[in-house]
C-alpha cells in the first residue's frame, strides 16, 4: 500500500514538472502543425467560411510546375549552398588569425560580432541605404566603377547583394564558435607535428582541420537551418526584385499564404519546406558526425 | 608558444584591424547620417555631418512614440523570456531525472519543433493564438515565445541537469526538501551558468524578431515592436533617408547598450549554447 502511495506521488510530481512545457509546445508547435497538414489538403483563401478540401491537389499543382515555387527553391539552394561554404571558410580563417593572440585579438572579436547583435530587417535597410546612396558618394569620391554598378537593380548582382549581407551580418557568431573550437585543439600535437618537420599548411590539414570537426558540423547545421529560412533580409534588402528573382521559398510561402490570400496552397509549400529540412539536416548531421574524430 | 612580435605579425595586426574598421563602416555611415539633414544625406552620405542636428531624433522620437515602443519590447522580452526559463528549467529537471519510456518520449517530442520552420506554421499559429485570446497584444506575443523558446531551452538545460551529481537531490531529500522545493533552493542555482546562456540567447532572438510581430502585433500602433515599427517606417519614408537612418539607431541602440555591458557572457553564451545546441 505504501509502495503504491509513493508510486502516485512520484508520478504526480513528474506532471507537474513536465506538463507546463508540454503544453507550451503542443500548443505552439504539434497542434498548428496538425491543422497545417490538414489545410494543405484544401482549397481555401481564408475568407470563405468554409475551406473545400481537394486531397493532394495542392501538391500536384506545386510539383507539375510553379515557376514561383520552382524559382524560390533554385534561388534558395544557390542561396544556401554558397552562404554555408563562404560563411565557414571566411570564419575558420578569421578564427585562425584570432588564435594567434594578436594584441587587438578582444577589439576584432567584438568588432566582427557586432553585426549579428542587430535584426535582419534593419541590416537589410541599412545596406539599401549603403548600396542606393552610399554607393554614390564612394564612387565619386573614389572614382571606383564597382561603386556605379546596380547592385540592387541587377538580378545576379541582388543575389550577391543578399548573400554578402547575410555573410557580413552573421560571420561573428560563426567566428566564434571556431575560436572556441580552435582554442580545444591541444597545442602538444600542434608542436609534435612542428617537430616531425610539418610546415603551417600541412599542420592545418593534418591536425587543426580533423579536430575543428565538431565546430564545424554544429556552424554547417546552424548555417544550413539558417539560410534556408532566409527571409527578413531579402524583405528589406530587395523586396525580391528586381523582377522577382530573389524571391526566397520562406518568401513565397509567405507571399502566397498572407498576400495572395491562398492558404490551402501556402500551407502545402510550407509542409513541403518542413519535410526538405527535415530531410536534409537528418543527412547533413549523420555526414558529419561520422568524419568526426576524437582527439 | 608564447606570442612573438616579429614585423610580419605587426604587418597582420594593422590589416585586421583596418579590416574590421571597414567592416564597420556601413554602421558608422549609418550613424553619421541621422545627424543630417535631408539635403546633406542627398549630397554627400560619406562627409561627417556639418553641423550636429538631434531634429531627425526628436522628429522619430514622437512619430513612432518611442517610449511606448520600448516599453513593449521590453514586456515582451521580458514575459518570453520568464516564462521558457521557468517551463522549461523544471521541465529538463525532471525529464533527465526520470529514466522511463515515457520520460524519454516526453523529451523527443519537446525538442524536435527545432527543426519545424516557422513558415510550416505561421499560418495556424496565427489561428490558434486568435482562439487564445493572445492577438493582438504584447504580453500574448511573449506568452507565445514561451513555446518557441522553450524546445531549444529545454535541450540545453537537459544537457546541463544529466551532469549534476543525483547526491545532491538525495542530500536535499534527506533533509526534508521535496518536490518544488528542492528545485527552485538547490538545483536552480546551479543552472545559473546555463540560463544565462539562455537569456542572452533568447533576449537577442526576441528583441530583434520580426516575422512573428509583424503577423501578430502588427495591427495597431500602440502593440507594435521597435524592428516593426522600424519597418513600416522605412517603407513609409523610402525617400526620407535622415529620418530611416535616425529610426534604424534608435531601434538598434537597445541591443547595442546591452551588448556593451554583456558582451563577455554574450561570446560565451553563444559558444555553449551553439556547442550544446
Amino acid at each position: 500500500m505504501k509502495k503504491l502511495g509513493r508510486k502516485w506521488t512520484e508520478k504526480l510530481e513528474f506532471g507537474a514538472f513536465t506538463i507546463p512545457v508540454l503544453l507550451c509546445i503542443i500548443t505552439i508547435f504539434y497542434i498548428p502543425f496538425a491543422m497545417t497538414i490538414r489545410y494543405s489538403l484544401m482549397k481555401w483563401n481564408g475568407i470563405s467560411k468554409n475551406p473545400t478540401f481537394i486531397g493532394l491537389d495542392n501538391f500536384k499543382q506545386i510539383f507539375s510546375g510553379d515557376t514561383n515555387f520552382t524559382n524560390a527553391a533554385l534561388f534558395t539552394i544557390k542561396y544556401a549552398i554558397l552562404y554555408i561554404v563562404i560563411v565557414n571558410v571566411l570564419a575558420i580563417l578569421l578564427a585562425l588569425v584570432l588564435d594567434m593572440k594578436l594584441r587587438s585579438t578582444t577589439w576584432l572579436r567584438t568588432a566582427f560580432f557586432i553585426p549579428y547583435i542587430l535584426s535582419l530587417v534593419i541590416v537589410g535597410f541599412i545596406w539599401k541605404f549603403i548600396f542606393m546612396q552610399g554607393f554614390e558618394s564612394l564612387g565619386d569620391s573614389t572614382g571606383w566603377a564597382i561603386f556605379d554598378l546596380s547592385w540592387l537593380g541587377e538580378p545576379g548582382l541582388a543575389f550577391v547583394s543578399i548573400l554578402a549581407v547575410s555573410i557580413w551580418q552573421s560571420i561573428g557568431f560563426y567566428l566564434v564558435i571556431y575560436i572556441a573550437g580552435l582554442q580545444s585543439v591541444p597545442e602538444d600535437l600542434k608542436e609534435a607535428a612542428t617537430v616531425d618537420g610539418a610546415g603551417p599548411i600541412r599542420k592545418f590539414f593534418s591536425i587543426t582541420l580533423p579536430l575543428l570537426a565538431p565546430s564545424i558540423t554544429i556552424s554547417v547545421f546552424m548555417a544550413l537551418t539558417n539560410s534556408i529560412k532566409v527571409f527578413d533580409v531579402i524583405l528589406s534588402l530587395t523586396g525580391g526584385g528586381p523582377g522577382g528573382t530573389t524571391y526566397s521559398i520562406a518568401y513565397d510561402i509567405y507571399r502566397d499564404t498572407f498576400q495572395n490570400n491562398l492558404y490551402g496552397y501556402g500551407t502545402a509549400k510550407a509542409l513541403i519546406l518542413f519535410v526538405a529540412v527535415l530531410i536534409i539536416t537528418v543527412i547533413q548531421l549523420a555526414f558529419f558526425k561520422s568524419k568526426e574524430v576524437e582527439a | 608558444m608564447r606570442s612573438k612580435h616579429t614585423p610580419k605579425r605587426l604587418i597582420l595586426e594593422i590589416v585586421m584591424v583596418i579590416v574590421s574598421l571597414l567592416f564597420l563602416y556601413p554602421l558608422f555611415l549609418t550613424i553619421i547620417n541621422s545627424f543630417k539633414s535631408f539635403s546633406e544625406v542627398m549630397t554627400d552620405v560619406i562627409a561627417l555631418p556639418k553641423s550636429f542636428t538631434l531634429e531627425n531624433y526628436t522628429y522619430v522620437w514622437k512619430y513612432i512614440n518611442y517610449p511606448r515602443l520600448f516599453t513593449n519590447n521590453l514586456i515582451i522580452t521580458v514575459v518570453g523570456l520568464a516564462g521558457i526559463i521557468l517551463v522549461a528549467s523544471i521541465g529538463s529537471y525532471k525529464l533527465a531525472r526520470t529514466k522511463s519510456r515515457m520520460s524519454n518520449f516526453i523529451y523527443m517530442l519537446c525538442i524536435i519543433p527545432i527543426l519545424i520552420p516557422f513558415q510550416s506554421i505561421m499560418l495556424t499559429v496565427l489561428q490558434v493564438a486568435k482562439q487564445l485570446h493572445l492577438s493582438n497584444s504584447t504580453w500574448g506575443l511573449g506568452i507565445l515565445y514561451w513555446g518557441f523558446g522553450a524546445p531549444l531551452a529545454l535541450f540545453i538545460y537537459h544537457g546541463f541537469v544529466k551532469g549534476i551529481p543525483r547526491e545532491i537531490d538525495e542530500s536535499a531529500t534527506i533533509d526534508g526538501a521535496s518536490g518544488f522545493r528542492l528545485f527552485f533552493s538547490v538545483i536552480f542555482p546551479l543552472l545559473k551558468p546555463v540560463t544565462a546562456t539562455i537569456v542572452i540567447i533568447d533576449v537577442m532572438w526576441i528583441w530583434n524578431d520580426f516575422l512573428l510581430p509583424l503577423l501578430m502585433v502588427n495591427g495597431s500602433p500602440s502593440t507594435k515592436t521597435l524592428t516593426l515599427a522600424a519597418y513600416t517606417f522605412v517603407g513609409q519614408y523610402t525617400s526620407d533617408w535622415q529620418y530611416a537612418m535616425t529610426a534604424m539607431v534608435m531601434a538598434v541602440l537597445p541591443s547595442i547598450i546591452v551588448f556593451i555591458f554583456l558582451q563577455k557572457y554574450i561570446v560565451k553564451g553563444v559558444v555553449s549554447g551553439a556547442v550544446k545546441g
